[in-house]
């Protein structure tokens, strides 16, 4: 009896302390872009300056990777894609797996997965070593808001980023995909150009967005979050940032499978099977 | 009806009134504190080592919210104050901390200008020969384009040193300022903090440190914490020596 009171009472701290952190996270976005918008005493260029850095950290930097990557993922998806195709004699819906698995699924959380590894832990080690150095500590003494100075535009640079990241790495694995598959196929371009642009929707650029979207908000918030959560010593650094990496996947990985859930029922819906 | 100074509101008074504060398992640094400090003066804050010198002073400066009591400044509880509203107040009031606090990822030059165009204070050409001044006086301009981390201790403690004073503030609220700077140093960061109080409004400057010579050079009045308590010798401080 004593166990299951236990794990109920287990379950429900685990609960809470969850609750309790998503509300935390909620209220530091809401305040940093409250204080980035609002705040008419900041100079919006040197928020801007930030802003551009991490555009250029975060996107421009992750490029070489993304790009093996999206070949790499574009190939395999091609190639598995045509030849299964083939023998079932449906080359025609070739357009339709690079959508549904490329744009849909695997685009968004390769990158973000990328952006995590590169850019959630250089902003969590970079945040929290600023807190262990007492530099957020200087910036409140100089009347600069940390949300609006760092929060800010970290979290709007890395949705910018991983959107284009996310634009960038759906392109190069389409073109890619096919450059690569002519090696072993000879498929005619207009077939394949035609298969893809036929099968994109309204609907698919509703989740690349929300996706993509998302994502970078969690991942940055995420980091920011647990960077600032360092209290005053440079040991906490690589706790916070391996919990930054951690509680990114999750979070990201959740979010985008309950997007797909919504879509899949949605779908199912509209078929009449629900 | 606050009255401003630029964008500050002109500082008169900063009294507190029954303020407590505790650092987590510690004693406490201030049991229900009453003090009115003493204003237009270069104050020195005595106390044992580890009685909270350095907290008292962030108290002062609004980087540590007290658990309990006011802290009023022109009479007006900045305690519950939001940073928006303690803005103004906070424009006025310079920090420096004992160690730390440059920003890492930018260069001594940039760590000087950034309160400056922040805040939009002064425009880009004089906020540069605002920092520029001050890196001649001192003889750092070779160092304006390192960052911190790649520079000698005594450049980055004079660049703390600094930094809050670029914005030309009422409140000067200096932690340990004279460890590591050397006596040449130290005695021409006076000269500029003199310099400050004649051309450039500032009024109220306290001062923790234990060096009894660097002191000696500053006329000042004493005020002691002791047992969580503040209080000030009608007779206590010094004049002076000249340089």
């Amino acid at each position: 009896m004593n166990t299951v009171w236990g794990r109920i009472e287990s379950l429900g701290r685990s609960i809470t302390e969850n609750l309790e952190y998503t509300y935390k996270i909620f209220l530091m976005i809401y305040l940093s872009f409250r204080a980035g918008v609002l705040d008419q005493t900041q100079s919006f260029r040197q928020i801007l300056s930030v802003l551009a850095t991490q555009i250029y950290f975060t996107g421009w930097q992750a490029m070489p990777l993304i790009s093996i990557l999206a070949l790499g993922t574009g190939g395999i998806l091609v190639i598995q894609g045509m030849s299964n195709l083939t023998l079932l004699g449906g080359t025609e819906m070739i357009g339709n797996l690079i959508v549904v698995v490329l744009v849909r699924e695997i685009g968004p959380l390769l990158t973000a997965l990328v952006v995590i590894a590169r850019s959630g832990t250089a902003v969590a080690t970079e945040v929290g070593n600023m807190r262990a150095n007492r530099e957020i500590e200087a910036l409140e003494s100089m009347g600069i808001n940390p949300l609006s100075f760092i929060v800010f535009p970290r979290i709007v640079g890395g949705v910018v980023s991983v959107l284009c990241l996310a634009f960038y790495f759906m392109l190069i694995a389409i073109i890619g995909g096919y450059l690569i598959t002519q090696f072993f196929n000879n498929i005619p371009f207009s077939f394949y150009s035609e298969s893809i642009l036929r099968a994109f929707g309204k609907e698919d650029v509703a989740i690349f967005l929300l996706k993509n979207g998302f994502s970078g908000v969690i991942i940055f918030v995420v980091s920011c979050f647990q960077g600032l959560s360092v209290q005053k010593s440079p040991h906490e650094v690589p706790q916070v940032t391996t919990q930054a990496v951690v509680k990114s996947i999750i979070y990201v990985t959740v979010f985008n499978l309950a997007v797909t859930a919504v879509v899949y029922l949605n779908q199912l819906k509209k078929l009449g099977v629900l | 009806m606050i009255e401003l100074s630029g964008q500050a509101p002109i500082i008169k008074s900063l009294k507190f009134e029954g303020l407590f504060f505790q650092h987590e398992a510690n004693d406490p640094i201030l049991m229900n504190a009453d003090f009115d400090f003493p204003t237009n003066e270069n104050v020195l804050i005595q106390s044992v080592q580890g009685a909270g010198k350095s907290t008292l002073l962030q108290i002062l400066g609004g980087l540590i919210v007290p658990q309990s009591g006011k802290y009023l400044i022109n009479d007006s509880s900045i305690v519950d104050m939001s940073f928006e509203e303690f803005l103004p107040y906070r424009l006025a009031i310079g920090y420096t901390f004992d160690y730390g606090g440059l920003i890492n990822n930018r260069t001594i030059y940039d760590n000087l200008m950034l309160p400056l165009l922040y805040h939009k204070m002064v425009e880009v050409e004089e906020a540069s020969r605002r920092v520029m001044e001050v890196l001649k006086y001192f003889d750092l301009e070779k160092f304006k384009d390192e960052r911190p981390a790649h520079i000698p201790g005594r450049v980055r403690k004079i660049a703390c040193l600094l930094r809050p004073m670029m914005t030309h503030p009422q409140v000067l609220l200096l932690d340990d300022p004279s460890v590591g700077l050397g006596q040449e140093t130290a005695l021409k960061f006076i000269d500029l903090v003199n310099k400050h109080r004649i051309e450039r409004g500032l009024k109220h400057v306290f001062i923790s440190s234990y060096d009894e010579k660097f002191m000696s050079h500053i006329s000042h009045v004493t005020v002691h914490l002791d047992g969580g308590l503040l209080y000030a010798h009608p007779l206590d401080g010094n004049k002076a020596v000249s340089l």
